[in-house]
């Protein structure tokens, strides 16, 4: 067993901190008050090779293995404070691409990779309905055959990255007496379809420059070249796609992590208070040891689901696993940062109040820490 | 006992013990709807094709776990069959 990173690895994670800090962290607070999505750094972030990590470069993408992707995307969430921007990252690369990747038909795949990676293209993925979200089984959106493709009709909503989307995969009903095993399926829809439009960008606690929204399908008419996989088989489609969501998305939050436990490293180094520096008192070191602690627990949590996912059939449950722990620490860290920084964490200009603002969605989004204890409760034959 | 008996009667063994705990053996019969019938859930879905997968040496596509070839016992035992050639 090595815990080491490889020099490529030590390398690619040094560059991404270096562009991270120098082009993606400034203007944050005015973006995050204006809800505003820098579409600009979204290409630069292509230009980075951020967008298409794990895809092969005959498509554009840079052709990594999971374990390297976390490290990369951990350097991201390290060196870049719009969490909102990088959750979006996430969302597009874990939620579409990585699918179009292994399930698209080489004409998806020609046709769709090559935008996706260069940052033409913005991607996003739509399960979430109204009635449905923990309980994929409640889904409403139905998608029937007609002449040669399907007519799909329904509403998905909490979508990453739906206002800006060009390209989304959506699931839907094609066979109601069949389920959500065998009777849903995953179709690619593309701006520019007819029947197909986003809602407006919603209002969030946080993540603010990421784009969230609705998905409108009114009679979308799409050909049967927009079936991802095979019809009826979206369930497959969609537990594979969390698997890299839950295993990947989180590696983010571990860099996130990281540079808040520095801030309050650094605070408590230089806060006089009572004739000494804060972090000479017992309260405010303990709370950062725990800090560190927890936060190197969930690297090897995420390192180890990642290292898995290019190994194995099925990481369900270390995904959950690094899932469930890293976001609940994030949101700890988040917090305890607030508690050391006192006044001036409450404060936006220190920039921690946002962090914990951005940490709160990450134990809702790819499935609640609920959901996840269920998942693992239930790997363990619970 | 022929190779078909043999995986039934596996994939028959996991079945009772992870999901109908308890359950006589001859509750569960080949034809008894597993995911119709709410006895395999979408977790316990994705539960059993891992173990199919390991068990067996097998891979199962994303498509092919549904309801059309894991709803019965027979299903199983078909889809392994065809996939162990």
């Amino acid at each position: 067993m090595d815990f080491a990173l490889s020099a490529e690895q030590q390398e690619l994670r040094e560059a991404i901190v270096k562009f991270a800090r120098a082009e993606l962290s400034s203007g944050v607070i005015a973006r995050d008050r204006d809800q505003s999505f820098p579409r600009d750094l979204w290409r630069q972030c292509a230009q980075m090779g951020l967008m298409g990590l794990p895809v092969p470069e005959e498509y554009g993408g840079s052709g990594l293995d999971p374990l390297t992707c976390a490290v990369a995307l951990e350097a991201l969430g390290y060196g870049c404070s719009d969490n909102g921007l990088s959750f979006s990252i996430c969302a597009h690369l874990l939620a579409c691409v990585v699918p179009v990747w292994k399930f698209g038909t080489e004409e998806q795949k020609g046709r769709l990779l090559p935008g996706l990676c260069d940052g033409t293209l913005i991607g996003g993925h739509a399960m979430t309905e109204p009635g449905s979200g923990s309980d994929a089984f409640a889904l409403r959106t139905r998608a029937v055959a007609d002449g040669d493709g399907f007519r799909l009709t329904g509403t998905k909503t909490f979508i990453s990255n739906a206002p800006q989307g060009d390209v989304l995969i959506v699931f839907a009903v094609t066979d109601e007496e069949k389920g959500y095993f065998g009777g849903v399926t995953g179709f690619v829809l593309e701006r520019g379809m007819q029947g197909f439009r986003s809602g407006p960008k919603m209002e969030k606690m946080g993540l603010r420059t990421a784009p969230l929204g609705d998905l409108i399908l009114e009679d979308a008419v799409v050909p049967r070249g927009a079936v991802l996989g095979a019809v009826g088989g979206g369930a497959g489609v969609f537990s594979h796609a969390m698997d890299w969501e839950r295993s990947l998305l989180f590696a983010i939050h571990i860099g996130g992590a990281e540079r808040l436990m520095e801030q309050a490293v650094t605070y408590a180094r230089t806060r006089m208070q009572f004739g000494q520096r804060i972090g000479k008192f017992q309260a405010v070191a303990h709370r950062i040891a725990d800090m560190k602690v927890n936060l190197e627990a969930a690297r090897l949590l995420v390192y180890r689901a990642a290292w898995k996912l290019g190994r194995v059939r099925n990481v369900s449950m270390d995904a959950s696993m690094a899932k469930l722990f890293t976001s609940e620490m994030l949101v700890r860290t988040a917090m305890d940062t607030v508690q050391v920084f006192g006044g001036y964490g409450f404060a936006t200009e220190y920039e921690v109040e946002r962090a914990l603002r951005d940490a709160v969605g990450s134990t809702l989004y790819s499935g609640t820490s609920e959901m996840q204890r269920s998942i693992i409760a239930r790997w363990m034959g619970l | 006992m022929s190779s078909r008996d043999s995986i039934k009667g596996t994939v028959k063994d996991y079945i009772l013990t992870e999901f109908l705990p308890g359950t006589s053996p001859s509750e569960l019969g080949d034809q008894t709807p597993l995911i119709q019938g709410a006895i395999l859930d979408s977790l316990a879905t994705v539960q059993l094709v891992a173990f199919l997968e390991e068990r067996f040496g097998i891979e199962v596509q994303a498509h092919e776990a549904s309801v059309d070839h894991l709803n019965t016992l027979d299903d199983i035992t078909a889809l392994v069959q065809q996939k162990m050639g």
